[in-house]
Formats: C-alpha cells, structure tokens, sequence
C-alpha cells in the first residue's frame, strides 16, 4: 500500500473521491430535508388558497397592527442594544479594571438562560403584584402585558448581539490608533466618531443585523409577557400563535412569509457581510 | 490586593461607558433574574423541591433534557460533516448551502414551529411518507427531537468551520508522509484539533434545546409526563398565576443550564490541555 500510494489518492491530503461524493450528499440532503423543506412549506403552506387570500389576510387590522407593533418593538429596541454594546465594548477593551471576565461572562448569561424563563423574570420583577410592578401600575406605567414589558423581554434575549460582535474586534484593533488622536488633541467624542467607529462599523453593522432578526422573531420570552391582547400586545410571531391555534392556517402562514423573508434578507446581508468585510468581523475572522 | 479596582487610564469616556453598561445589565438582566431568585428564595428550597418533583414536572424537565442531549448529539456529528464539506470541497451550490446553514438563526421560531408541524403532520407532506411506514412524527417526541435538531444545526458547523480553514494542510502532508492512512489522519491528527471549537458548538445547541420553546410547542402536541417540555409548564403554570410554581420550574431550568455551561467549560479546559501534551 505505502510503496504506491500516488496511485491510490489524487493527493494525500484528501479523501477518496468516494468518501468525498458520499459527505456531499449528506450534506445536501440533510440540509435540504432539515432547513430548506421547512422554508418552502411557509412559501407553500401561505399560498394554499391563492395569492389573493395571502395578501388579503395581510390587509386583515390585527395582522397590520402585528407588524406595525414589531417593527416599533424593533425600533426600540435595536438602538438600545447598539448603543450598550458599543458602551460595554468600549469599557471592555479601553480599560483595565478588575472583574472584566466575570462582566463578559454576565454579558452573555442570556445565550444561556431559556426565553421562556427571561419572560418569567420580567414578570417576577415587573408584574402588577410585585414591589417594582406594583408601584408602576399604581402611576399608571404598566411593563407587564403593556410594550415596555415586550421591550425589555426582547432586550433580554438580543442583550450579548452587538457587544460580543465588537469586543473581539476593538481587542484586536488595540488602543494605539486612539492613544494617538488624543495625543494629537482630539476630543474624546471626535476620537470615537473618526478613529473608533470608522474600525468597528462592519462589525456594528453585522451584531445589528442579527439583534434585529432576533427582535421582531422573538416568541418565548415575549409570549411571557405580553399577555397577547389582539391589536395590542400582540407581536407578529405571538398573531402567527393565534392564527394558528384558530386553525386559520394561510392567515398564520401569510404572516410567517413575511418573517420568512425578513430572514432571508438578513441572510443575504449577513453574507454580504461576510464576503466584502471578513477581516473587520469577529465571526469570520479569528486571530 | 495590590491591583486597583480600576487602572488610571488616558482613555476618555470611563464614566459613561462603564455607567451605561452597569446600568442596562442591571435593569435587563440582573435585576430580573434577581428576582426569580428571590422569588425562589421567598418560596424556600423545600417549595421549590416539592414543586421539581411532581411527575409531571419531573417529566418534563427530564424530557426537555433528554431530546435537548439527543439533538446535540445529532448537531454534533452533522455539524462536524457540514463544516468538512464546506470548508474543503469545491461544488456547484456550495454558497447557497453555506447561507442555508445560518437559516435556523435567522428564522423566527414560531415560523420554523408551524412550518414544520405543516411538513411532519400526519397529513403533511413528510408525515404522509412516514406513516405509511407506520411512523409518527408530529406529536411525539420524535417532532420535539427534528424541532430541537432544526433550532441548534448551526452551532456545531459554525464552530469549527473556521477551525477547518485554519488548518495548516502541511500537518496533514506529513502524517500522510509518515504513512498514516487517509482516516487515521482525519481521526488522530483533524479531529483533536477540532475537539475544542466542536465542544463550544455542541454545549451550544444543547443549551438552546433545554430551553427552547417556539419552534417546539406546535410539533409537541403538549401532552403531560409525554411531550410536555419544561418551558410550556413554565408558560402554564404563570397563566395559572401560580408564580412560586413557575420560579421554581425557572430556577431548576437555570441551575441545569449553568451545570452544563460549567461542565463543558471544564470539559474544554481538560481537553486543550491535553491537545498542547500532544
């Protein structure tokens, strides 16, 4: 065997076409089956009764008032997150302090943490019968079953988005480049604004693009909290929920086309991304 | 204790960043979870244990487990394929299949429950092959495991893809040389490099699979001690504004996604300090 084995291997460091056709197909298949059939039966599922009866379940209040509540939650909800993630990544890697690990550590507790018990917290510390809850019903500030409870459920579970995308990134692109602006005589915001965000732009852009499609899709942790009043509280996934259950399938699927595409959009940025900025994300680029 | 809680810095915006920072972890994450321990507290380790071990709890979390594990375990060996055959080969498509890898992320998990309860029913177009074959999908614990399959696919992959690029091919160009086989190098040479990153991704999809709930509850069916997992117990138990039931399934869901951060933790520091032996 060892005497000729160019004869065996094109090279050897390769598999035997063999092997190689056989990892291929399951890979095909098995992405195919598992990810790609469940992505057309939206598609499928929506269009059962016609185009017209998709679209007209669209115009339909509470599935507007749906969207129009998600895309508000989205708009709350995202800015909030880039701009902790931009203070908390900034903290991180300009600072030497005690206790950073422990911080990054608390900082992507919510990867590991259920939606459903993220939801269960906010009730316990926001919900009417509570110290905090209690005394923001009494001024007529409800969080629980209201949009600032929906707000911070959603907040909870996109929390390590952007902060973890940029931390990796300003490790790498160290202090110096800043040390120097300051030394020159620039401001701190001026600093930032020139020196700083042109470096981890990319990065922000792409730890935003994966916190929005987390927002407006979150269900667990928002199912908790929302107390799902139709045409109030109710998100887009949380009517999907409701449509469903009313066995008024193409309505509910109408409505998940729309999320559908929402992801296939940020897919086709994400690899945007990817391709035209490797070196300046954390997820492709690993030192 | 020599070392300042805070070293002095030239670096301006201290206060703001650190007090941004403080805050929004504190009022999102802190707090809240200050509050199911409390709540935990308030109800007393003997609630919380007497609630954990009715058989329909104890069944549920133990279910929600199981299939997490099952799941992981299928990520782990696929995800292991899917990153060879990405990173490696060359073929016609090879792009459209790397983006379809992040679709689970990107797919809100009410859409991929419906979908997929729609393709595994017994009427679906799946679930009508299967039960010719006299098997049911949707609406037992087979539909949780493709569910929790489905939401934790891109962990594995996405971990050690990048680990694959890196590979210095001329590893592989001397085990090659030294005689090795073609699978004695992938098994003795690849695979222990690639140990820690697929760890990461297994704990990953592990950790989403013990907590998942969207994509899980329309394929589930929801039946107790069956196909009940333990976060619509949780969901069940608040409508029923019994929160001491709820904090307590909560902690015990927290208490096992942090036993099993800890272990894999411990299980990668073990394993790269037996890669650098080596």
């Amino acid at each position: 065997m060892s005497d000729i084995p160019a004869f065996h291997h094109r090279s050897p460091t390769t598999e035997a076409p063999a092997l190689q056709w056989a990892l291929t197909g399951i890979a095909v298949l098995g992405l195919a089956l598992l990810v790609l059939a469940p992505l057309v039966a939206v598609f499928a599922e929506a269009l059962a009764d016609g185009a017209g009866a998709a679209l007209r379940s669209l115009a339909n209040p509470d599935a507007r008032a749906a969207i129009r509540l998600t895309l508000t939650i989205a708009a709350i909800s995202v800015p909030l997150n880039a701009v902790f993630g931009i203070a908390a990544a900034w903290f991180i890697t300009r600072f030497d302090f005690r206790g950073k690990a422990l911080l990054i550590t608390l900082i992507d507790l919510p990867f590991s943490v259920s939606p459903v018990v993220a939801g269960l917290c906010i009730v316990l510390m926001f919900g009417s019968n509570s110290l905090v809850g209690g005394w923001l019903v009494a001024q007529g500030a409800p969080v629980v079953f209201a949009l600032p409870g929906i707000v911070l459920a959603t907040l909870f579970v996109t929390f390590p988005f952007v902060a973890r995308e940029l931390i990796p990134v300003m490790i790498e692109q160290g202090r110096s480049e800043e040390e120097a602006a300051l030394t020159l005589g620039a401001s701190g915001w001026r600093v930032f604004r020139t020196v700083t965000l042109p470096n981890i732009r990319w990065a922000l852009m792409y730890g935003v693009l994966l916190c929005n499609a987390r927002a407006m899709g979150e269900f667990g942790a928002v199912a908790v909290v929302s107390g799902k009043i139709r045409g109030q509280t109710a998100t887009m996934p949380i009517t999907i929920e409701m449509l469903y259950q009313e066995y008024l399938s193409v309505a509910a699927f109408s409505l998940a086309v729309v999320l559908a595409l929402l992801a296939l959009v940020t897919l086709l940025l994400k690899a945007g991304l990817e391709r035209r900025h490797a070196d300046q994300l954390a997820a492709t680029h690993r030192p | 204790m020599g070392r300042p809680l805070i070293r002095r810095s030239a670096m301006p915006g201290l206060g703001l960043s650190m007090g941004i920072t403080l805050t929004l972890l504190s009022l999102v994450v802190l707090l809240p979870i200050g509050a199911l321990l409390a709540k935990g507290a308030s109800y007393g380790a003997a609630g919380i244990w007497e609630t954990v071990n009715r058989p329909r709890v104890w069944a549920a979390l133990f279910l929600s487990f199981r299939l997490a594990l099952a799941a992981a375990l299928f990520n782990l060996v696929f995800g292991l394929v899917l990153a060879w055959v990405l990173a490696r080969y060359r073929f016609v498509g090879r792009r459209l299949l790397d983006a379809a890898v992040d679709l689970p992320f990107a797919l809100p998990t009410a859409v991929a429950g419906i979908a997929l309860t729609a393709l595994y029913a017994p009427n679906g177009a799946f679930g009508q092959v299967a039960a010719r074959l006299g098997w049911q999908i949707a609406y037992t614990q087979w539909g949780i495991f493709i569910a929790l399959v489905f939401v934790g696919l891109p962990f594995v992959a996405r971990s050690v893809q990048p680990v694959i690029e890196e590979i210095d091919r001329e590893i592989e160009e001397a085990s090659a040389s030294l005689g090795a086989t073609r699978l004695h190098t992938l098994r003795r040479v690849i695979l222990p490099i690639l140990t820690p990153a697929a760890l990461t991704g297994f704990a990953l999809s592990l950790a989403r699979g013990v907590g998942e709930y969207g994509s899980v509850i329309f394929i589930a069916g929801n039946i107790p001690r069956l196909t009940e997992i333990a976060p619509l117990l949780i969901v069940i138990q608040l409508e029923e504004f019994n929160y001491d039931a709820a904090a307590a399934i909560g902690i015990a869901m927290l208490v096992i996604s942090l036993a099993m951060l800890l272990s894999i933790n411990l299980i990668q520091i073990w394993s790269r300090r037996s890669l650098q032996d080596v």
